[in-house]
């Protein structure tokens, strides 16, 4: 078995190159008086956060990487480092990256660490590096598991992930429209991924693709950018300020409040943990099925059209 | 990358960019141009909540909002808006206009500018509903 295998630790190599891409698309901006809007206090939350990811991963990053390599140990499997392995593998971790991505919508402990990258009115390329401190309370490395089982070696798979952020990195723009039609068709760009930052009823939890959109097509997730709906970007609920650590925590505190509360059965308060955002034991907050189905209920036209439920009577 | 190269870089990078950002007159605070715009931003947040009485502070800066529900404030989050109920809300004046403690963790303090007596207007109009 391959135990000295190494790769670049791409992601801060690439630091260089995204403080390079935020200034050009700045200037871009600030000249040609379109394509997305920077505002300080907003830049430097997500800039601070951006540097608390890679401080976290540095502090924390053992803890996948010794699970990773207990696996590794575990299987019988060894697929070596080749090129068409790699490529491989980009491709698999980008299916794991999917529904990674799609748990952290869905399931709201899993939220709670992905909730920061949506925190930002704003969608701008420091929008991309406004990332979670908090991923390795997730647990979700469990889900490249079997990459590893698989035989893929786990410096291999760090990898791979590494490119697959590198790339998710550019799609944070409104400077570009749309990109040519073939590659909109198969690759994640500027315009599917605005419509995932979307607090817009039509565009909540869809398009979780890293780099290849073909998952949202194959599992039925996918919602294209609409002309004739602009994306409002953020929170359903906004946040209320821009300090760090509150964007970082907000809805780990949110989880222990609600489950805490007296009078609860276990149940409930375990469903405050794993039951998608929005959930509530007395239904007096919103999922984000029942924003939709409001939506509808008060748009009549819109049912049916991308993102948005048919119309029924049945209130969820 | 090694951290010594690492590490400056990104505090280099972090604070060059804000530096930026602001003397390129970037760190503009949103306005509310009038009623209907604070208007727009409580349902913005609050879409089923529909305002039936806003109150608009003189430099446009903060919104009191009065639904069936409650009372709320709509102020600005650098260029944009954000908005919350007052419930449980603790009203102090301020040499600048009014603090508004909340008992939210993700937005624990709001800082009105508002000149003395519209700040005692507010602050009797919180009182009322409080």
């Amino acid at each position: 078995m391959t135990d000295t295998i190494t790769f670049p630790d791409v992601v801060n190599w690439a630091v260089p190159l995204f403080i390079a891409a935020i200034l050009a698309e700045l200037l871009w901006i600030v000249i040609k008086g379109r394509g997305g809007r920077y505002e300080t206090r907003d830049a430097l939350t997500s800039l601070i956060m951006g540097a608390g990811n890679v401080a976290s991963g540095i502090l924390l990053g053992f803890v996948a990487y010794g699970f990773f390599m207990l696996l590794w140990e575990i299987t019988p499997l060894d697929l070596g480092p080749s090129i068409g392995i790699i490529a491989l593998c980009f491709v698999l971790d980008d299916l794991r990256y999917y529904w990674v991505h799609r748990f952290g919508h869905r399931i709201r402990w899993v939220w709670a660490s992905h909730v920061n990258h949506h925190s930002s009115q704003h969608y701008n390329l420091t929008t991309a590096l406004r990332q979670t401190w908090t991923g390795t309370f997730t647990f979700m490395m469990v889900v490249r598991a079997p990459l590893i089982l698989l035989g893929f070696h786990p410096a291999m798979v760090l990898f791979v992930g590494g490119l697959n952020l590198i790339y998710q990195f550019w799609i944070h723009t409104e400077a570009i429209g749309k990109m040519p039609r073939w590659f909109e068709a198969v690759m994640n760009t500027p315009s599917h991924h605005r419509v995932h930052h979307g607090r817009n009823p039509r565009y909540l939890d869809c398009n979780y693709a890293g780099v290849f959109i073909i998952w949202d097509k194959l599992f039925g997730t996918f919602v294209p950018e609409l002309e004739e709906e602009k994306v409002d970007y953020g929170l359903v609920h906004n946040l209320g300020t821009f300090n760090p650590i509150r964007v970082a925590f907000h809805e780990w505190v949110g989880i222990f409040r609600d489950a805490t509360q007296p009078g609860l059965t276990w149940r409930e308060r375990l469903n405050y943990c794993i039951m998608p955002p929005g959930w509530s034991h007395d239904g007096s907050r919103e999922t984000s099925t029942a924003i939709k189905s409001r939506h509808v209920r008060r748009n009549p036209g819109l049912a049916g059209t991308p993102g948005l439920p048919p119309l029924t009577n049945r209130r969820s | 990358m090694p951290l010594s190269i690492l590490l400056p870089m990104v505090v280099v990078g972090i604070a060059g960019i804000a530096v930026l950002l602001h003397l390129l007159g970037l760190s503009r605070r949103a306005t509310l141009a009038d009623a209907a715009k604070a208007r727009a931003a409580w349902l913005r947040e609050f879409p089923t909540d529909a305002p039936i009485h806003v109150t608009l502070c003189d430099n446009r800066s903060a919104a009191l909002i009065a639904t069936e529900t409650g009372r709320g404030v709509v102020w600005p989050m650098g260029a944009d808006t954000t908005a919350r109920y007052l419930t449980g809300a603790r009203v102090t004046k301020t040499s600048s206009g009014l603090r508004l403690d909340l008992p939210d963790y993700t937005a624990p303090r709001i800082h009105i500018a508002l000149d003395p007596d519209e700040a005692t207007a507010w602050q009797d109009a919180l009182k009322e509903t409080a």
